[in-house]
């Protein structure tokens, strides 16, 4: 075991020395082809492909280094509450995709929510979620809470249980008591878990992050529906995202449009071109950062100002 | 008289309005302290109380020891208090009321010797009996025993004789207790007061074991427990929770209070401390003794879901965990809506879907607005799907739309027939798809009306 080890530690030492060589991150080269031994990761713990909920999308995967980890806290941010439908459909389909690559489709999710969104963005709605998601009424269990701090702690308690397939908490706009330290432990409550953590957030500035995967959602036009005869004119298809990573593991960056088959319960990225609708390509492509640890993208690089030794300064939302 | 007259004789009086809601809540709130003396508290008119304490006396020392000790108490709380004790309650009221010397108890057996020299009034009859009686020489309850009771019944009511057997041990004599009395429970009580919540969580700890050994006996669970937390002063605090299935683990029933006092914690209010503290079972069901089986760990990890959603409902009440509930009806709000957790299961709400709960083919959206949310919207042509429509202030612009899909109203429920709904898929031009319908036709009797109802991913 202990020699097991040492290999290990020392191939992690190679891939790092081939990295720096190449002026890569090791998560970004590429994985061997032979069912060898897993590379060491963060943690110290070794990641297998069991450990990422692959979208099967592979583009989309490899700008995560495998996929979303399944085993950890995950940022899903949209830009306004009316694309509630939107982000709420996307988390979803990444836990619905993260289920069905585990052992885990019969178990139950929750999802938490805080009254007053509820309200405004409307009730998750359990014959649509099947329709969509495959996810059964009876598996859908849902908290409503009044205050943050209700909303967290039912999240901390129910992520630790380790019983359910995945845990969603809704917010928005950015709590006082939503910090570093507090999505810190989200994170370590998940990874100790083994099960994903969904925080779904609209509406925020973006902010210091302890989750290593922040994606911001975004609408897409959908599909035309497909007939024998070919698509059919301003016809409405399957649900289409458009996700942008806003931060990631690899340090990559991009923006993906997805579009979901309902039917089979798996992703599909529509390429920007050759396609009607418009993707937003973007804008900034951020330089490599040299750095292991995550990094973010397409908004006030947050980490900058904490690095200060100052109190992260929280940006006023743009638009 | 007057409060002039009285003024003009005494200067100094202080006058104090009644206010019998208060005397009421006084005396309720003493009802409630007794409680820590006897479960079965019953109020008795403006300014009395009966406590049956049949089988409490042994707890204090015998009935006389009880009997001082629950007049000491009352004294150092201010209260001026006049008790008796009989074996039927029309005697202690009598005695009570009307009893002689320092030493008012009646043994049993002694009520007509106790009773003989009472007035009329001592048996709580009404005004019109009593006057009645005075006026042809009976004033003592003396004159009454020994009457033959056929003429006096007659004359002055059936209701003369029953208070007189009611009061002499004859018939039946039941009070009603304030509250319901708990099928269960278990108390200690405090040499030193206590008041920190870790202290009572420990105590509830120490009851519940208590409890479980008297659970098993009964082959019970509790479903519903009420801590009863008496404080020194007098106040009594209640403290209910209510558990999804029948609970005995002592442990369980310690979390779920801990929840309760941690969301009650600037709620409960310690004051100098309590010094009785009753743990008690308000309801029970008949705990179904599981053996797990190999197949795996699908009970325990089933119980840990019911130990959480008890946890959460414990701290942010019974509607925080929900679970939708389905129903056949094409009426998208009555279709699934959310039911607390735990409570009637689903299928106890509605009959048929157990075979039949089939995903429907039509396509729902996955969020649904608590209520339709109208909207401004213009179509272009009657009966078509709008062109643009102004929800919350902000404007859309449908790019795609697919519709109509005509879910008409359930007569048989409503009187009168809300009108049909014509809903409508559609997609803004950034790609944001909703469900709008429209209520009402376009040159019908009823004007149409534009409503948002949903979002689709």
């Amino acid at each position: 075991m202990a020699r097991n080890a040492m290999a290990q530690e020392k191939i992690f030492a190679l891939r790092r020395e081939i990295a720096r060589i190449e002026g890569s991150l090791p998560e970004r080269l590429q994985a061997p082809e032979t069912e060898g031994e897993p590379v060491l990761r963060r943690y110290g713990r070794p990641a297998g492909a069991a450990d990422f909920a692959g979208t099967g999308t592979p583009r989309f995967d490899a700008a995560f280094g495998g996929g979303i980890l399944k085993a950890a806290l995950t940022e899903i941010a949209g830009r306004e509450t009316r694309d509630g439908g939107i982000v709420a459909g996307f988390a979803l389909a990444i836990a619905a995709t993260a289920a069905r690559s585990g052992r885990q489709a019969q178990r139950p999710v929750l999802w938490i929510g805080l009254a007053d969104m509820l309200f405004e963005a409307g009730f998750p709605y359990a014959p649509g979620i099947e329709r969509f998601f495959g996810l059964a009424p009876e598996k859908f269990l849902l908290a409503r809470a009044n205050r943050f701090e209700d909303a967290f702690w039912v999240a901390e308690e129910a992520i630790r249980l380790g019983g359910f397939s995945a845990v969603f908490l809704e917010l928005r706009g950015n709590p006082a008591k939503l910090d570093l330290t507090a999505t810190r432990r989200l994170h370590h409550r998940a990874r100790e878990a083994g099960r994903p953590l969904f925080l779904i957030r609209h509406s925020g500035a973006p902010e210091p992050t302890a989750a290593p995967t922040r994606l911001l959602v975004s609408p897409a036009p959908s599909p035309l529906r497909e007939t024998l005869t070919g698509p059919l004119p301003r016809s409405i298809g399957p649900p289409a995202f458009a996700v942008a990573l806003s931060k990631s593991r690899t340090g990559r960056s991009g923006t993906f449009v997805l579009d979901w088959n309902p039917h089979d319960f798996t992703f599909q990225e529509r390429w920007p071109s050759g396609e009607r609708g418009s993707v937003r390509k973007s804008g900034r492509r951020a330089q490599d950062p040299g750095c292991l640890a995550a990094a973010s993208f397409d908004g006030p690089d947050p980490a900058a100002a904490a690095r200060g030794g100052l109190a992260p300064v929280r940006e006023r939302r743009a638009g | 008289m007057g409060i002039a007259d009285a003024r003009a004789m005494h200067p100094a009086i202080e006058i104090v309005e009644a206010d019998p809601g208060a005397d009421r809540r006084l005396l309720e709130s003493l009802a409630d302290w007794c409680d820590r003396f006897t479960p079965l508290v019953a109020l008795d008119g403006a300014d009395g109380l009966f406590l049956d304490i049949s089988g409490c006396a042994h707890l204090f020392g015998g009935e006389d020891a009880m009997l001082s000790e629950i007049l000491r108490r009352l004294r150092h709380q201010g209260f001026d208090a006049r008790a008796a004790l009989a074996s039927t309650p029309g005697m202690a009221w009598a005695a009570a009321r009307y009893g002689r010397g320092p030493d008012r108890n009646v043994a049993p057996g002694e009520e007509e010797l106790a009773l003989a020299p009472m007035p009329l009034a001592a048996l709580r009859l009404e005004e019109k009996a009593r006057v009645g009686l005075e006026s042809v020489g009976l004033r003592h309850v003396g004159a009454l025993i020994g009457a033959p009771r056929a003429p006096l019944a007659r004359r002055f009511g059936s209701m003369l004789v029953t208070r007189l057997d009611q009061a002499l041990g004859g018939a039946e004599e039941a009070i009603s207790p304030r509250l319901p009395v708990a099928p269960l429970s278990v108390e200690r009580q405090l040499a030193e007061p206590i008041g920190t919540t870790e202290d009572i969580e420990r105590l509830v700890l120490v009851l519940a074991r208590t409890l479980r050994q008297d659970l098993e006996r009964r082959g019970e669970g509790a479903r519903r427990l009420q801590l009863a937390l008496f404080r020194v002063d007098g106040a009594v605090a209640r403290i209910t929770v209510g558990a999804s299935r029948p609970l005995r683990e002592p442990l369980t029933i310690a979390k779920l209070f801990h929840e309760r006092l941690t969301a009650l914690e600037s709620g409960l209010d310690a004051g100098y401390g309590f010094d009785l503290v009753r743990l008690s079972v308000v309801a029970a069901a008949p705990y179904a003794a599981l053996q797990t089986d190999l197949s795996g760990p699908a009970s325990a990890e089933e119980e840990e879901f019911s130990l959480l959603a008890d946890r959460i409902r414990a701290r942010l009440g019974d509607e925080a965990i929900l679970v939708p509930a389905l129903a056949e009806s094409h009426l998208p709000e009555r279709r699934a809506r959310f039911v607390p957790f735990g409570g009637e299961s689903p299928s106890a709400v509605e009959p048929s879907s157990a075979g039949e709960a089939k995903p429907t083919t039509h396509l729902r959206p996955i969020r649904l607005l608590e209520k339709p949310e109208p909207v401004e919207a213009s179509a272009e042509v009657p009966e078509g799907p709008p062109l643009s429509f102004r929800w919350r202030r902000a404007l859309y612009r449908v790019a795609r739309a697919e519709g109509p899909e005509r879910i008409a109203s359930e007569w048989w429920r409503e009187d009168p027939p809300a009108p049909a709904r014509d809903y409508f898929r559609v997609e803004d031009v950034d790609g944001r798809r909703y469900w709008l319908f429209r209520e009402g036709l376009y040159g019908g009797e009823i004007a149409p009306r534009w409503f948002m109802h949903g979002m689709f991913p």
